[in-house]
């Protein structure tokens, strides 16, 4: 019995096996063809989600006005028409007007910059300041080269980014036009895509969706409004500077703009827009006595930024920041020197990003926590 | 007195059934319900496009007792029941909802734990309206969140006062239980 078993099962397992190689075999090409065809597709999918993430980023700044004038009895579509008329306005004006300008200002600091690095002047007066520094700080030496070098690329890197500013203006207006499909229509998206959801987690991720997208939000929102804030202020006492003492300080709305965005680093922040100033004050004023006898202006820069920064820490930022942007000395340190593997704008925007993902993290955190499914 | 002469016109009769607005089964169920009853139909078109319409096979939990509440349901088509999860025991259904009832309006106000669980009893269709469905209707058109908020209240006022009345009986009960006790 056993023996006729034995025989009739080894065909049989024979082909069992042979139908499961070839199964698997058919699994692995399918897999091989998806992976490659994922590689091959995978530059064009991290463009198109870069291009959405921006204009997520976007929606979310812009959806409390577009939901403003929809409570004024504006319709949806013609309130988001509205606000789009202004922003491709503002836009256009930026273009025309704007960005030339800027890409002047940077490139003729970078010019004024490499034209002094080797000269005499600049030399005497870099010892003039590490004499003083020795004063205080014995033995502490500012590298020349090292200054100037890194002056040139952050100014260069600046053109070049304003320069691509002006070459993807196609990529801008693609955004924004992604943006308002988003604001008119995101809801219904959201809601579609929500109800793809099985129901046993559907309430959760309802609610996770809702606080992320308002924290998101006011994160936004309030970041925007600060950096806006600092510009303004940075605008006015830089103005005021070169009005009262004659600091010679060109190129006042690209340092303001610098000094708004750099706010969004916490700590290091500050600094980072203090010290185009300061640059741009000591080159434009290079053999300069009176400039000379007032130490380049340094200190009344540095004073200048730090009435800035005492305004925008105790009346501005409380108002609207939210909180969500505490991060502790260390983690916007490693942050940075992250960001500093993809340049400046990495610098720039690598707190910014982990502040988001932060928010988006509690969330989900929370959410899936309150549903007991961790 | 003269009696009306009952007179059909078929033409009419059709337009009139062409004219008539179409309601879907969903607004219908929202009309019923309490919270809604007093919208006007442009009103309830709009929560319509706001809330979620779920299906729930027999004995899929809609939400289990402890979870963060997060809104009200309407069951269009179906049943639900509510139960009482006993630790060690099986859970105690307290109530059988059908079609037109609803249930977990309190959760659009506050986010606390579900008293109950709610279990589909067969396939039913089920709307959700959740507090991020009220809150984005108070953003963009305030005066029918206003409306829904007013509704909620008053659906909130009404079970205060029975369950004060229910406090009131109760501690009349207790207050003789006790006279009658010390009187002994």
């Amino acid at each position: 019995m056993s023996n006729t078993d034995s025989v009739t099962i080894a065909p049989q397992s024979v082909r069992l096996f042979f139908q499961s190689f070839f199964k698997t075999l058919v699994y692995f090409f399918i897999l091989v063809l998806v992976l490659a065809g994922a590689y091959k597709a995978f530059p064009l999918v991290v463009d198109a989600l870069f291009l959405i993430v921006i204009a997520a980023i976007l929606t979310a700044v812009f959806n409390p006005l577009v939901d403003r004038l929809e409570s004024s009895g504006l319709r949806r579509i013609y309130g988001t028409l509205l606000m789009f008329g202004g922003i491709f306005g503002m836009v256009a004006l930026g273009v025309i007007k704007g960005i030339p300008t800027l890409l002047n200002e940077v490139s003729r600091i970078k010019d004024v910059i490499q034209e002094n690095s080797a000269t005499e002047s600049l030399n005497s007066v870099m010892g003039d300041i590490n004499s003083r520094i020795a004063e205080y700080i014995p033995g502490f030496q500012l590298d020349l080269d090292l200054i100037t070098s890194l002056s040139s690329q952050f100014f260069g890197q600046l053109g070049s980014v304003l320069a691509g500013a002006l070459d993807t203006l196609a990529t801008i207006i693609f955004i924004l036009i992604i943006t308002m499909f988003f604001l008119v229509d995101g809801k219904r998206m959201t809601k579609q895509l929500i109800g793809m959801v099985p129901n046993r987690y559907f309430e959760m991720s309802l609610n996770i969706t809702y606080k992320t997208k308002r924290q998101l939000t006011n994160f936004l929102r309030g970041q925007l409004l600060a950096a806006l804030g600092v510009a303004i202020q940075s605008f006015i006492g830089l103005s005021l500077l070169n009005w009262i003492f004659d600091t010679n300080i060109s190129g006042v709305l690209l340092i303001s703009t610098i000094a708004g965005m750099a706010n969004m680093i916490p700590f290091v922040g500050p600094f980072m827009g203090m010290v185009p100033a300061i640059i741009v004050s000591l080159f434009n004023n290079l053999g300069d006595p009176v400039a000379a006898s007032h130490f380049y202006f340094i200190l009344h820069i540095i004073g200048m930024f730090l009435i800035v920064q005492m305004i925008d820490n105790n009346i501005i930022s409380p108002i609207v920041v939210s909180g969500s942007m505490e991060m502790h000395p260390l983690t916007v340190i490693l942050l940075i020197l992250v960001g500093s593997q993809i340049g400046v704008l990495g610098m720039f925007l690598a707190v910014p990003a982990w502040g988001i993902s932060k928010v988006v993290i509690q969330e989900v955190y929370q959410g899936l926590k309150g549903h007991h499914l961790i | 007195m003269k009696e009306k002469a009952n007179i059909s016109y078929p033409l009419f009769e059709s337009f009139k059934d062409k004219l008539k607005p179409k309601r879907s089964q969903a607004q219908m169920a929202l009309s019923q319900v309490n919270v809604f009853s007093r919208l006007s139909w442009q009103e309830i078109k709009i929560v319509e496009n706001a809330v979620h319409i779920r299906n729930y096979a027999p004995g899929e939990p809609v939400f289990k007792q402890g979870d963060p509440g997060s809104g009200m349901y309407i069951i269009i088509e179906g049943s639900v029941g509510i139960f009482l999860d006993i630790p060690q025991q099986a859970p105690k259904q307290l109530s059988k909802l059908s079609d037109g009832d609803f249930f977990g309006e309190i959760a659009l106000l506050d986010e606390s734990p579900r008293t109950a669980a709610a279990t589909a009893i067969e396939n039913s269709t089920i709307i959700g309206f959740y507090r991020p469905d009220l809150m984005d209707i108070l953003k963009t058109k305030p005066a029918l969140g206003g409306k829904i908020l007013l509704a909620l209240s008053e659906v909130l006022a009404v079970r205060l006062r029975s369950t004060n009345g229910e406090l009131v009986k109760v501690s009349r009960k207790l207050e003789s239980v006790l006279e009658s006790g010390a009187n002994e």
